[in-house]
């Protein structure tokens, strides 16, 4: 006990040893970094008038290293389901594996697989608020769409902390701050989604990805795109971002040898 | 407290750390298993009902992730929806463990029922709520949770929780991101804190207004006045205003909108 | 055996949800009897909390818990008086005003104390440091007094209350509680007693404590004036002037007055008062606080 009121009934540092800050992240250079290895960057997805689109770029990153130049992000689940994948590339295979084991058991009841993108989406966001509540996070940021149990369209989000939301438009990663703004734009929230339609939605997507590779150092112009509707899942995995114009880059002035 | 009184202090002048985090040692843990998503929520109570209320807004940093996540749910309903439900709960603070608290006393309340075949009260509710957060007082959730129903003479009954389950029933409680700009306001008007009857008299014999239950309508728009000031001056609160009432008739949602910028 | 290729044999994934011991655990209408606390999954558990909560030590700490207190009590030859302050704080910012910080140790009334002038039977137990802590472990006290009461037919001593809690709190040495409890009771065996229970394990008997963070202010008044043949009227009146000087002098204790008398038949509860007018009172009536002015 010391003079000082305030500290009175708080851990003392005779029995706890000092304050241990490294805990908290707050101060410091971020080191989420420190523990995935191969990661992907931003997924995008919108929702428009009959059903969803999704869209990541084909690469895994080695830290700065663009190392796989054709890994397919986007992951179909069922027939009306798709999960786009951020983060740690290999706990998305790891995932995969789990939704594959889930497809199969699933597919012996006597229904089939009636698991829509809401319950996938439930059921990944539990298993990711588990694994953080264990201290042994599943390193992802992910994008479920599909259909909920009514037959609306359904995106929604969850990453490595378990946080779930969702959005007519959503984008993890550096999408978050390049692309969601985008998107606001071209469809703000007084545009209902059924007067989106999926032309507009695709061709919105083909934007994002190309501001984010113009942008984006870890991104690439390969890209995978999947369109759901009530009719299935329309998959696109070797796509290339077309029309590109860099004629902005010239203007940009104050990075690397360029000073003036 | 004599244990406390004799120990040597360490090194310094003082045997407690402060707040330079000068000698932190090399870190080893790189996950922080918390985020705080922003947002505020409300509650007042009145004679024969319940307000719980809450912004819609969900952030990370600077970013919002989403214009429409709801903070506060119908407890014990009979469905999917929360049709039937009795009790309200808002939480605020890190939504993940916002969820899991919802969904677990969701399933309890839920479970009373189905094993003791009538509705939990909410003062038992507002007990078990308790243990479940102190059942992680070494690895709290990180939420500020306000239950809210009516009591056994149908009075509104509203109690306000710390993230390891230390709770008191209130007249009205504001916690989350915007607590201390609202909670003064709320003490002022719910419970008319400094605020003195006219004329009583003069000097130290000026009587203070005694505080009494506010009529429905009055606290609506508590609620809503509290909010649009809100989101003047904070920048995690905003998009929509969700306000569940509980009445002797049930639960009546309402939305409003909010500014987003 | 038969675990370890069962282990080996499945792919590690189909492991990842809840255990059906979990998923019951998570749905149980009424908590476990058996102390079950989820512990972090980290090295050292006590100093990830500690970096959790400790908003004195960084006091931009993300969960910030209640805190801050002045109670006391004391025995005297009517009986036992126990007062407190209601104010806690989280940081700096004062959470509320109105903690009722003296919790009934019994099976009776633990709810809502109504005023009323009927003793009432049972232990009362004091709240200073973490909030919850108290709350619940003197809830928990509760229990066990109450399953004592069932099995042995006699209402539990005070030093057998006070010795539970001290033992567990000796348990839990180190995990980071925090809590400085008196425990205030009068049986047929032992009299008036009050105990001093800490988180540390602490358990003492006493005729006078003061605990929390306005300790030093409450003593000097109550050390000035305590005798053990004190009037009734004489120790309440002593017991809320000594909480008032805390309450004037130390910034984490305030708001109202919570003032409980211990008699032989049972508890008397003295009235929860706002402590301004009570103060102003003081000054103005007994010519008190001469260091504040009295103008407006």
């Amino acid at each position: 006990m010391n003079h000082f009121p305030e500290a009175w009934g708080r851990p003392r540092d005779d029995v706890y040893g000092a304050y241990n800050h490294s805990y908290l992240q707050t101060s410091g250079p971020k080191t989420h970094t420190m523990s995935p290895a191969v990661t992907g960057t931003s997924v995008v997805g919108i929702k428009f008038n009959g059903g969803v689109a999704l869209a990541t770029d084909n690469l895994a990153s080695y830290g700065s290293l663009a190392r796989f130049t054709d890994v397919k992000r986007l992951r179909v689940f069922g027939n009306q389901a798709v999960v786009g994948f951020g983060g740690d590339v290999s706990d998305m295979q790891y995932i995969d594996r789990l939704l594959e084991s889930i497809d199969i058991r699933e597919n012996y009841s006597t229904h089939g697989n009636m698991l829509n993108a809401k319950n996938l989406h439930t059921y990944l966001a539990k298993v990711f608020y588990k694994r953080r509540s264990e201290f042994n996070p599943l390193w992802n940021h992910v994008l479920v769409a599909g259909f909920d149990g009514e037959g609306k369209p359904f995106l929604s989000s969850a990453d490595l902390l378990g946080t779930t939301f969702s959005a007519p438009h959503l984008a993890t990663g550096f999408g978050a701050h390049l692309a969601v703004p985008i998107l606001r734009r071209l469809f703000p929230d007084e545009k209902p989604i059924e007067e989106v339609t999926r032309e507009q939605a695709v061709s919105a997507l083909k934007d994002c990805l190309k501001v984010l590779f113009y942008r984006d150092a870890r991104s690439l112009d390969k890209y995978s795109i999947a369109v759901i509707t009530q009719e299935g899942i329309d998959l696109k995995e070797d796509e290339q971002l077309e029309s590109q114009s860099w004629a902005f880059a010239e203007r940009i002035k104050g990075y690397g040898a360029q000073t003036n | 407290m004599t244990s406390l009184m004799d120990h040597p202090s360490r090194g310094e002048t003082i045997g407690y750390s402060f707040s330079q985090p000068t000698a932190a040692p090399v870190k080893e843990h790189s996950f922080y298993p918390y985020t705080d998503n922003g947002g505020s929520t409300l509650g007042i109570t009145g004679s024969d009902f319940a307000i719980l209320a809450g912004d819609t807004r969900s952030t990370s940093g600077y970013n919002i992730n989403s214009r429409m996540v709801p903070k506060v749910f119908k407890i014990g309903g009979d469905d999917e929806t929360g049709e039937g439900a009795h009790i309200l709960l808002s939480v605020v603070g890190f939504a993940a463990d916002g969820n899991a608290l919802k969904e677990r006393l969701d399933t309890v309340v839920k479970m009373y029922k189905y094993q003791h075949g009538k509705s939990m009260s909410v003062g038992a509710c507002a007990q078990r709520l308790s243990t479940i957060l102190y059942q992680k007082r070494f690895f709290p959730y990180y939420v500020h949770a306000i239950l809210a129903g009516l009591d056994e003479e149908g009075k509104g009954a509203l109690y306000s929780y710390d993230p390891v389950g230390s709770y008191e029933r209130e007249q009205c409680r504001a916690a989350g991101a915007a607590s201390s700009l609202i909670m003064p306001f709320l003490d002022n008007q719910v419970n008319f804190k400094n605020q003195y009857i006219p004329g009583s008299g003069e000097g130290h014999a000026l009587e203070p207004k005694k505080a009494e239950p506010l009529p429905q309508e009055t606290v609506k728009q508590l609620v809503r006045d509290a909010f649009t000031s809100a989101v003047e001056r904070h920048i995690e609160v905003g998009d929509h205003l969700q306000v569940m009432i509980i009445t002797k008739d049930g639960v009546e949602e309402v939305y409003h909108p909010l500014k987003k910028d | 055996m038969d675990k370890l290729v069962a282990q080996y044999s499945r792919p590690s994934h189909q492991n990842e949800f809840y255990s059906e011991q979990e998923q019951q655990d998570l749905s149980e209408s009424t908590p476990p009897l058996s102390l079950k606390f989820n512990l972090p999954p980290v090295d050292n558990s006590s100093a990830f909390l500690r970096a959790m909560t400790d908003d004195h030590s960084n006091p931009s700490c993300p969960i910030k818990l209640a805190h801050g207190t002045t109670t006391l009590s004391f025995r005297f030859q009517g009986g036992i008086i126990v007062c407190t302050d209601s104010r806690a704080t989280a940081g700096n910012w004062i959470a509320s005003q109105t903690v009722k910080k003296v919790i009934p140790v019994s099976r009776l009334s633990r709810g809502e104390d109504k005023p009323t002038n009927e003793p009432t039977p049972g232990l009362l137990g004091t709240m200073a440091g973490g909030a919850a802590d108290c709350q619940y472990w003197l809830r928990y006290l509760s229990q066990q007094c109450t399953l004592h009461e069932i099995r042995h037919k006699r209402r539990i001593t005070v030093a057998a209350a006070s010795k539970i809690l001290a033992n567990l709190t000796y348990a839990y040495k180190g995990y980071g509680l925090s809590m400085g409890t008196m425990l205030a009771g009068m049986t047929p065996q032992e009299g008036p007693a009050l105990y001093y229970i800490d988180s540390d394990g602490t358990r003492l008997p006493g005729n006078l404590f003061c605990v929390g963070s306005g300790q030093t202010f409450a003593y000097g008044v109550l050390d000035a004036e305590y005798r053990y043949d004190l009037t009734e009227r004489e120790a309440l009146d002593l017991g809320r002037r000594a909480i008032l000087a805390a309450m004037h002098r130390d910034a984490y204790s305030g708001g109202f007055i919570n003032l409980y008398h211990v008699k032989e038949e049972g508890w008397v509860h003295h009235g929860f008062d706002d402590m301004n007018p009570i103060f102003w009172k003081t000054k103005l009536d007994h010519g008190e606080f001469s260091n504040v002015t009295s103008e407006l």
